[in-house]
């Protein structure tokens, strides 16, 4: 049918040209994608990927959950899919093309049963032979194979036998098996620019899949990767923004990097509608399979835990996240240190020997000024002092000299307060610096 | 899964015969509930007395109101603290935390983590992802403004996860309804940390708890009823006394 003679029939037809480039690149990141499942994929004829999943049924827990979870990557991907298992490749790739249903076969004798009943056509080297073998009432595989075998070979394709014994398992097969790149790069085009954060975020997991499933076939994890967005270039003009983003741990799980990746892009303001997205793998790591144990920790692992911190710092930023460090000295803000977790978390070297006077859990960080009333110092009632002074006196080396008697205080209704008096003026000037919580 | 049942005859409530599958998860308004929830015991045998299941629950919140940031609090939770496994999260705290307190207490450094966040949303944000994640021991979250949607839906990630969770917020919200099942009202009164029940699964608790200070503050040498003067004469003399006291002095 000419595209003319199918737009009267139909006004609404959307005609586009097709294009075997990029059907050739999304085949190539589904097949890269479905790499996590088994290392054996192939391309088989008719937009088809064959799978060896043999070994990783145990592995992914079953039949049933390994194609859920195949379905749900290339689902990912923005593809809908056909899926057929059985123990012959031919006979898988026959039903996936069965139309309506989903055969999810182990068994030999099961595989058997269910071919028998399938229409002659469904062979793609019977189509040509159809018409012919309808004729002599051959319509489905069973009857076919009931014909004499040496007849059948000369009246059509030698082929057509040769394609009805693998589906059966009576003849072996060979595959060339897809093998990943050496470096992995991936990009994305919009049909159309965007400045939506959740297409971005949409199109930035497909690329993670395709991701997910290099990083597992050539057994790496990835601990930086840069994710670029590039504008429209002929009307803006623009250089293209860099993402990096820097993993503590080197991570391959598709659901961390991706939670990374939207808490980045949520902060990210665009400059101009993105047309393309790419993402690469800039630095890589051996992958290191998690060492199980027995009995599993009550805390989750140490693994789990920095991907917390990751994921707090990707949407915080790195100053929010504060770690102790605590110093060697006396004057109580110099001494209660905090590091920003991305730094490597240094050994805590503080002595933990005894102290002699206890100190409040909440420091104030800017100490604050308190009035006189009779005297006493004043902080929403009269401060009665219980115990003190201890007296502070350090920082004459770095310029930043405290002369200070600490006292602990009592308010009327009964907090404890920790407050100093300077030392340095004829005044007595008086200061809260801590509560005792 | 829980259900209530209100007993409204005076009769034993226990000649309401249940099937023995569910009697455990059957709470009855005028007990207080027992059993099936896994909770960290508060260190005080008195407070423990008053919470359902004699501690901190687990899974689910735990709303404290304090009249003012300093009362206490925090050594109200230190034993539980202590028993805690793992992490702790401070999120939004009103001061910094002392390490050397923190360590005094007994508590590893390497266990404290301190969250500050800009926005209310982060903040709700990052409660959800702790947690969730599952990695931390305890969280402990400051806030006072929340929408009761929000403290809900923290409910609900609280009950989904093994973590301690105290939520503490000023006394002024204690008027406002709340989905939190377990509330306490802390108060600094005289004579030490006066502690309302305002909502538990069990009866209504009538009479505030007191904690006295000496209680409270305890074993440290700083608080004991020694006389202060001698302590500090004791400091000016010139020989000095003790190690401890010359390394006081500097």
């Amino acid at each position: 049918m000419r595209a003319a003679s199918a737009q009267v029939l139909a006004p609404e037809l959307v005609v586009q040209a097709r294009d075997v480039m990029r059907e050739k690149i999304a085949r190539d990141a589904v097949a890269l994608a479905l790499l996590q499942y088994t290392p054996e994929v192939c391309l088989a004829d008719a937009d088809t990927l064959l799978m060896d999943v043999s070994a990783s049924l145990s592995a992914f827990g079953g039949r049933r959950h390994l194609c859920h979870r195949v379905r749900g990557s290339v689902q990912a991907l923005g593809f809908s899919l056909q899926l057929g298992m059985a123990p012959a490749a031919q006979a898988a790739w026959l039903f996936a093309h069965q139309e309506g249903r989903v055969r999810r076969v182990i068994r030999l004798e099961r595989m058997h049963h269910c071919l028998n009943t399938l229409p002659v056509a469904l062979l793609p080297t019977a189509k040509r032979y159809e018409s012919w073998l309808m004729g002599i009432g051959c319509s489905t595989l069973a009857e076919l194979r009931r014909l004499p075998r040496a007849g059948l070979k000369r009246r059509t394709d030698p082929a057509l036998q040769d394609q009805l014994d693998r589906a059966y398992g009576e003849a072996s097969e060979l595959f060339e098996w897809i093998q990943a790149p050496e470096t992995f790069a991936a990009f994305l085009e919009f049909a159309y620019p965007t400045e939506q954060a959740e297409q971005l975020l949409l199109a930035a997991q497909r690329l993670v899949v395709q991701m997910t499933g290099w990083l597992v076939a050539r057994q790496r994890a990835v601990s930086a990767l840069v994710l670029t967005l590039e504008y429209e270039r002929r009307r803006y003009r623009l250089a293209s923004t860099d993402i990096e983003i820097t993993l503590a741990e080197p991570a391959w799980q598709e659901a961390h990097l991706l939670r990374l990746m939207k808490e980045r892009l949520n902060h990210l303001v665009l400059k101009a509608p993105v047309t393309v997205l790419r993402l690469k793998a800039k630095q890589l790591a051996p992958f290191a399979p998690p060492t199980a144990q027995l009995f599993p920790e009550p805390g989750g692992t140490p693994a789990d835990y920095r991907r917390l911190l990751e994921l707090l710092m990707a949407r915080l930023g790195p100053e929010a996240i504060r770690l102790p460090a605590p110093v060697s000295d006396h004057r109580p803000e110099f001494a209660n240190q905090w590091q920003i977790s991305s730094e490597a978390q240094q050994k805590i070297q503080a002595d933990t020997g005894a102290r002699f006077a206890e100190r409040p859990f909440w420091l104030l960080e800017q100490p604050l000024a308190l009035t006189l009333r009779g005297h006493r110092p004043f902080y929403g009632s009269a401060l009665h002092l219980l115990s003190g002074p201890e007296r502070i006196e350090a920082g004459w080396w770095d310029g930043d000299l405290a002369m200070r008697d600490y006292f602990v205080a009592q308010g009327e209704e009964g907090a404890y307060y920790w407050i100093y008096r300077e030392r340095d003026v004829n005044q007595a000037r008086w200061f809260l610096h801590g509560l005792f919580a | 899964m829980s259900a209530i049942s209100l007993t409204t005859s005076v009769g034993e409530p226990s000649s309401l015969s249940l099937p023995a599958g569910i009697a455990s998860s059957v709470w009855r308004a005028g007990q207080m509930a027992m059993g099936g929830v896994s909770v960290t015991p508060s260190g005080w045998p008195a407070l423990d007395k008053e919470l359902p299941n004699q501690g901190w629950p687990h899974r689910g919140l735990t709303e404290l109101l304090i009249r003012q940031t300093g009362i206490g609090e925090m050594r109200l939770l230190q034993p539980a603290l202590q028993r805690v496994a793992g992490r702790i999260a401070l999120l939004q705290p009103p001061h910094a935390p002392q390490v050397a307190t923190w360590m005094d207490w007994g508590l590893a450094p390497e266990r404290l983590l301190w969250i500050r966040t800009q926005r209310h949303a982060d903040l709700l944000w990052s409660a959800e992802q702790i947690l969730r994640n599952g990695s931390c021991g305890a969280l402990l979250l400051w806030q006072g403004a929340l929408r009761n949607e929000a403290i809900r839906r923290l409910q609900l990630a609280a009950q989904a996860s093994d973590i301690v969770c105290w939520l503490l917020r000023p006394l002024s919200m204690a008027d406002m309804p709340s989905p939190v099942s377990l509330r306490l009202a802390l108060q600094a009164k005289g004579q030490g940390l006066q502690i309302d029940v305002l909502k538990r699964r069990g009866p209504p608790c009538a009479t505030p708890l007191l904690l006295p200070w000496s209680l409270l503050r305890g074993d440290t040498p700083f608080f004991t009823d020694e006389s202060h003067h001698a302590l500090l004469d004791r400091r000016l003399s010139a020989t000095p006394v003790s190690s401890i006291a010359a390394a006081a002095l500097v």
